[in-house]
């Protein structure tokens, strides 16, 4: 398979996952929006743009799966916290199961051709 | 609150909000000031004058037009979500429901003009409704009605000029008036 091909599939499933890697992050607690941009784009094979994750954020809260809340830091200006609503954690809920079926089946097929491959030679 | 001065930073920011110009009002201020916040806060961890780690905080964010690009494309597959409010019921259009009635009720051909006045205009509105509106069935309805009316209105008109110019030339008379106009005798 050329490259540009296997990047254009991977990046249409980080683009579609991305926004549950949000609410996975936010379901372990509330973060304000740097630090939770940071820790996104430190994972490894994620590839964000740190910037891109903002208006992300900004639909989330739209669809009312997040919400904020202004809290007072130590060091510097008031920050904007974002945490879970009851529709995020079942938004999250929802979408780890379809997850999980979804990814042991892509490496079940995908394991499978690995055998079909080795088997040949 | 802390100010950022930095020229690079500057920079950014008008790229960025000449790049959010499309953006709802809301959507563009919030944008700004969460990427304004971003920056201070990673801009507290560089230090002061260090131009190579402004540029490098910079370009993790990405360009501003990628970022307004994420903005303005909401779903994943490129399928535009609208904002999750409630659609309103497409109510009927009111002047389709008049025209209906006039193309029913003839009126010595008023009523067919009438439906037909009105009923073009309810389909003007409801196709600038943009599927807010319906009753175009019914507006087309009332329209149809009205031509027929108008059809029977100049078929009785020929009809009766006909039985006009037939009653005058069988009796010989020039003006059908002088049938009724009784001819005094005596």
């Amino acid at each position: 398979m050329e490259p540009g091909r296997a990047r254009n599939a991977l990046s249409q499933l980080r683009k579609g996952t991305l926004e549950y890697c949000v609410l996975a992050l936010l379901g372990e607690g509330q973060r304000y929006g740097f630090e939770l941009v940071r820790t996104l784009s430190e994972a490894d094979g994620l590839m964000v743009s740190e910037g891109t994750i903002y208006p992300l954020l900004s639909r989330l809260r739209r669809d009312l799966l997040v919400e904020t809340s202004w809290q007072e830091s130590e060091s510097g200006p008031p920050r904007r916290y974002y945490h879970l609503t009851d529709a995020g954690r079942r938004a999250l809920a929802d979408f780890s199961d379809e997850w999980t079926k979804f990814r042991d089946s892509v490496d079940a097929l995908l394991q499978h051709k690995e055998k079909g491959d080795a088997g040949e030679h | 609150m802390q100010v950022n001065t930095d020229p690079l930073v500057e920079d950014y920011m008008r790229r960025l909000e000449a790049a959010a110009w499309a953006l709802p009002d809301y959507r563009r201020e919030e944008l700004l000031a969460e990427i304004r916040a971003h920056l201070d806060e990673a801009l507290r961890q560089v230090p002061a004058g260090d131009e190579a780690a402004v540029r490098s905080v910079l370009a993790r964010l990405g360009s501003p037009e990628e970022i307004v690009a994420a903005a303005a494309d909401p779903m994943p597959d490129g399928q535009f979500v609208p904002y999750p409010v409630p659609a309103p019921a497409p109510e009927t259009n009111g002047l389709a429901i008049a025209s209906l009635l006039f193309g029913i009720f003839w009126l010595g051909g008023i009523g067919s003009l009438a439906a037909l006045i009105l009923g073009y205009r309810a389909r003007r509105e409801i196709r600038r409704s943009a599927g807010f509106q319906r009753g175009s069935s019914l507006a087309t309805i009332g329209i149809v009605l009205g031509w027929i009316g108008v059809a029977l209105l100049v078929m009785a008109a020929v009809a009766a000029f006909f039985l006009l110019a037939a009653s005058s030339t069988t009796t010989g008379t020039p003006t059908p008036v002088a049938s009724v106009v009784p001819v005094p005798s005596g």
